[in-house]
């Protein structure tokens, strides 16, 4: 193996020092002059019809600048499928929907304007269940969803239903696969409506200049996602849309699509023509932001007598509430793995994206992942106990390896399954004997990673510094401390030497967007490639300065020398000014970055089929080992250790890994254990931190995270992303190991110890 | 809404002002003194975010009254570190990887900080106790915990 000088290292993060004084500014820190402050009035009702809304007292206010509603704004669709405004129309399909907005001279002000909006509905009936609304005659949410227009021409809505999206995965012939089996399984899981809780709530700050241009500071991991569909709402062009993300305090997916926030900014900040603010309080994020999607999962698997699995039927329903958002997608990839890691020649999906009445669902770390991977290693744990063998065992005999085909038809390359899963069952001491009351649960997962296209440009300065512009957010992952030792890797430049401005699309280059664990991959390959460029033009102007051949020439510690002679050579200083003279010019290397030969998205998937030969950049694999105990008498778990195995291709920094890593498994505990928004009439209940319990230092046990490196040909370095995988694997890893000592086996998450109590009194009776 | 007139000292600096009386100490540090290290996630008392030091006990600026703290002192993370030196604890949190997207970092330094005060040599149950009011939603606090546990070791026993 080669050894690299800052790859590999587990150098503290870039951005720290900041942090740590307190002076690292957020969009949430942001005051402009004259700033007005937004507030939103929302919808009390799931499922209503706007008749009328008067305005009129609430814009006779003192102090109040501008106000909106659905008759003033432009009715072009804010995503995806078109199927929603940045404010409601003509109706209204959840509780805590945008109906109006205004913006006044303090928030005191705002809030009073918002009792004086007075609007009358004609309520509707409701549907909350996604299974209802999937049935031949149910009432429909979006009476035009034929008529949307569709951003993706793959989106496959269903139009006189209530199904937005379908994807289907077709892979041999199951039903023979079912008749060839020794025993057939099936099962039934759910899980929960969660929230991502970031701590810095959505915000942006919205200003108009004196041209008609538009500049918003926003906290939202996708600002040229934002720049383009606002550039296409309000119809101002691209280069007249400039969006500045600062820090951003937490994502895990609730920031990856354009929200609501952002264009609501800017339409207060058009009518009052003032710059103004709008950020959601905590109950607005837990009502009006989009949450995690429930789902109705039903894995049917057939089983050769000694494990082997045959044939693999899911049907997976994901409650996508009141407009499509990211639920598509999420659809689209829950489509594609529902049967698991596993090496199957037969396989049947269908993956439903379907309305209801309730809070959007969209991204959240995993994006779909999660959920679906709580249903099949739940599934092969009843499988293992059922048919005697060991649950480690059955995985590993039907586990992915490189070269495999999956269901999807892709020959896998970077596979570390079996890998991870061995790692992972030897941290936990998979097989020792445990004393009473204490049970093991391994689990393991696939995970795609996102391709799109993502471009970088590294600027040597004058005084020798390097910058490196991308458009990948900084969100608390860490990616801008990856950029820089890559780019201190490829150039020979001290990591210290090196800086990541902020994003501003009016200077950093295009990136498709921070989610989807595609930042490592996509735009680590771009700055990989903008720093090769970079440094190519350093040592061809050293050459000129120094007389010496270009081949001869080395670049480390931030000068350039010859390698014959190492006496002989020029700071990056001496070589940037040197440069502003020439005819070459400022020493700016650039790249942009897609996968060769292949469209930016990926392949697409065959409709009928689910077919493709590379539908994502590359897949990461992880496993994932519980140790608990259950109180007999209350049900209550207790989580002993968990150790988390995962193939990150090359890690560039295996303690950002780790890091990454642990968060991950933390926000796993929480959605196992206690995470779900409840609902009310399609009302959530539970609107704060004192009722949605989010886990605290003292719920946490011992966290092992653990780092398998099965080098991807692609990867910058070979490394894969590891942002999203780590919470996916830990429930069915909890829910196994409590059915390991319980014989409790619990399908529906959260697994809440009332739930473990009365189906452990059950099964006493 | 009626004001009152105030003193008190911010990170050892002193101001006088008038406030409305309906003001957060928060609101206060944030938007009149611009001290826009103290973050606020819930503005409820739950999250910890908004985590200052009143006369070095542990305070959630977002239910403390602006009034209600007249003549007293405050530490915000914005005057912890002194003459560009960084306070023990912001040290180990930056060695320890115990900061991600960091914004409940200034509030979890400063819980840490009145517990270090009080009791210098804690156990790691006793330093998860103490931030058990403050949310990390990123870190999984594993590095948190080892963070104080570190600085309080750096700080001498006294016999
Ligand atoms: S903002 Fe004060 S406790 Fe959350
Ligand atoms: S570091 Fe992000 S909330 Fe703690």
């Amino acid at each position: 193996m080669c050894s690299y000088s800052v790859v590999g290292k587990g150098i503290s993060r870039v951005d720290v020092m900041e942090k740590a004084t307190g002076a690292a500014q957020y969009t949430f820190d942001i005051r402009l002059p004259g700033m007005l402050y937004g507030k939103v009035l929302r919808s009390p009702y799931a499922h209503a019809r706007i008749v009328h809304i008067d305005t009129s007292r609430a814009e006779h206010l003192k102090g109040v600048k501008a106000l909106i509603c659905g008759r003033d704004i432009p009715p072009r669709g804010l995503f995806h499928l078109g199927d929603q405004t940045l404010l409601a129309t003509d109706k209204v399909r959840f509780v805590g929907e945008p109906v109006a907005a205004v913006a006044a001279t303090d928030r005191d002000t705002a809030d009073e304007a918002l009792d004086l909006i007075e609007v009358d509905y004609e309520e509707l009936p409701p549907l909350f269940d996604p299974e209802e609304a999937m049935a031949e005659g149910a009432l429909l949410i979006h009476e035009k969803l034929g008529e949307y227009h569709r951003l993706m021409p793959w989106l496959h809505p269903i139009p006189g239903t209530n199904i937005c999206h379908l994807t289907k995965l077709r892979r041999g012939d199951v039903e023979a696969g079912f008749r060839e089996a020794y025993r057939v399984y099936e099962n039934r899981f759910t899980t929960s409506m969660v929230q991502h809780c970031s701590l810095e709530p959505h915000v942006a700050v919205a200003a108009v200049g004196a041209t008609g241009d538009i500049t918003l500071y926003a906290s939202t991991q996708s600002p040229f996602l934002v720049r383009e569909r606002l550039s296409h709402v309000f119809q101002i062009p691209i280069s007249k849309m400039r969006v500045i993300v600062p820090y951003v305090g937490g994502g895990f997916g609730a920031k990856s699509a354009v929200t609501t926030v952002e264009p609501i900014a800017v339409g207060l900040a058009l009518k009052a023509q003032a710059p103004v603010k709008l950020q959601l309080d905590r109950s607005e994020e837990f009502t009006s932001t989009v949450v995690r999607h429930p789902t109705v999962i039903n894995l049917k698997t057939g089983v050769s007598r000694d494990g082997k699995l045959l044939a693999s039927k899911a049907k997976v329903i994901w409650d996508t509430g009141a407009y499509a958002d990211d639920g598509p997608f999420v659809a689209r990839w829950g489509g594609l793995t529902a049967s698991g890691p596993y090496q199957i020649e037969n396989v049947w999906n269908d993956s439903c994206c379907v309305y209801t009445n309730k809070a959007v669902a969209g991204a959240f770390r995993g994006f779909g992942c999660s959920q679906i991977t709580w249903a099949h290693e739940s599934q092969m744990d009843i499988i293992a106990r059922d048919l005697g063998i060991d649950p480690l065992e059955i995985r590993l005999k039907n586990a992915v390896e490189e070269g495999a085909t999956a269901a999807w038809g892709e020959k896998l390359h970077s596979v570390g399954l079996k890998a991870s899963l061995r790692a992972a069952a030897e941290a936990i001491g998979w097989g020792k004997k445990l004393p009473p009351g204490t049970g093991m649960g391994i689990a393991c997962m696939h995970k795609f990673t996102v391709a799109l296209m993502s471009s970088a440009m590294v600027k040597v300065n004058d005084d020798g510094r390097v910058e490196v512009f991308k458009g990948s957010i900084e969100m608390g992952q860490g990616n801008n401390t990856i950029v820089t030792q890559i780019a201190s890797e490829v150039i020979g430049v001290p990591v210290e030497q090196i800086s990541v401005p902020e994003i501003d699309t009016r200077f950093s280059p295009y990136n498709g967007g921070t989610f989807g664990s595609r930042d490592t991959f996509m735009v680590g390959n771009a700055v990989r490639l903008a720093a090769e460029d970079a440094r190519r033009q350093l040592l061809k102007a050293a050459a000129e300065m120094l007389k010496v051949p270009f081949e001869e020439l080395r670049c480390e510690g931030g000068r350039v020398f010859s390698s014959e002679n190492p006496a002989e050579g020029v700071y990056l200083a001496e070589i940037a000014y040197y440069s502003n003279a020439s005819p070459a010019g400022p020493i700016i290397g650039k790249s942009g970055y897609s996968l060769k030969g292949i469209p930016f998205r990926g392949i697409p998937l065959d409709p009928e089929t689910g077919q493709s030969e590379r539908p994502a950049a590359c897949w990461t694999y992880a496993a994932q080992a519980a140790e608990v105990t259950v109180d007999k008498d209350t049900g209550t778990v207790r989580i002993l250790k968990l150790v988390a195995a995962h193939d990150v291709g090359r890690a560039i920094n295996p303690t950002n890994c780790e890091q990454q890593i642990e968060g991950a498994l933390v926000m796993g505990i929480g959605t196992t254990l206690y995470e779900e928004l409840g609902l009310d009439a399609g009302r959530i209940v539970n609107p704060s931190f004192a009722d949605y319990k989010v886990p605290r230092a003292s719920d946490v046990p011992e966290l092992v995270p653990i780092i398998i490196e099965a080098p991807h040909r692609d990867g910058p370095f070979g490394a894969k992303g590891v942002g999203e995988p780590g919470l996916a694997p830990t429930a069915a890893a909890i829910g196994n190991a409590i059915c390991a000592t319980t014989s409790v086996r619990l399908k529906d998450l959260p697994i809440t110890p009332e739930k473990i109590f009365s189906e452990m009194k059950e099964r006493e009776a | 809404m009626k004001a009152k007139h105030i003193e008190l000292v911010v990170n050892e600096k002193a101001y006088d002002m008038t406030v409305a009386v309906n003001r957060t100490l928060l609101e206060v540090l944030r938007e009149d003194l611009n001290l826009t290290g103290t973050k606020f996630s819930c503005e409820d008392g739950e999250c910890g975010a908004c985590t200052v030091l009143l006369d070095g006990k542990v305070v959630r600026s977002c239910l403390t009254l602006a009034v209600d703290v007249r003549g007293r002192k405050v530490t915000t993370i914005d005057g912890l570190s002194q003459n560009g030196e960084l306070h023990p604890l912001q040290a180990a949190f930056i060695e320890h990887g115990a900061i991600q997207c960091g914004f409940c970092t200034p509030g979890m330094i400063l819980s840490a900080k009145a517990l270090l005060d009080r009791h210098p040599h804690p156990t790691e149950e006793e330093v998860r106790t103490a931030i058990d009011g403050n949310i990390c939603r990123c870190t999984g606090y594993t590095r948190i915990v080892k963070a104080i546990l570190v600085a309080s070791q750096k700080i001498p026993m006294v016999s």
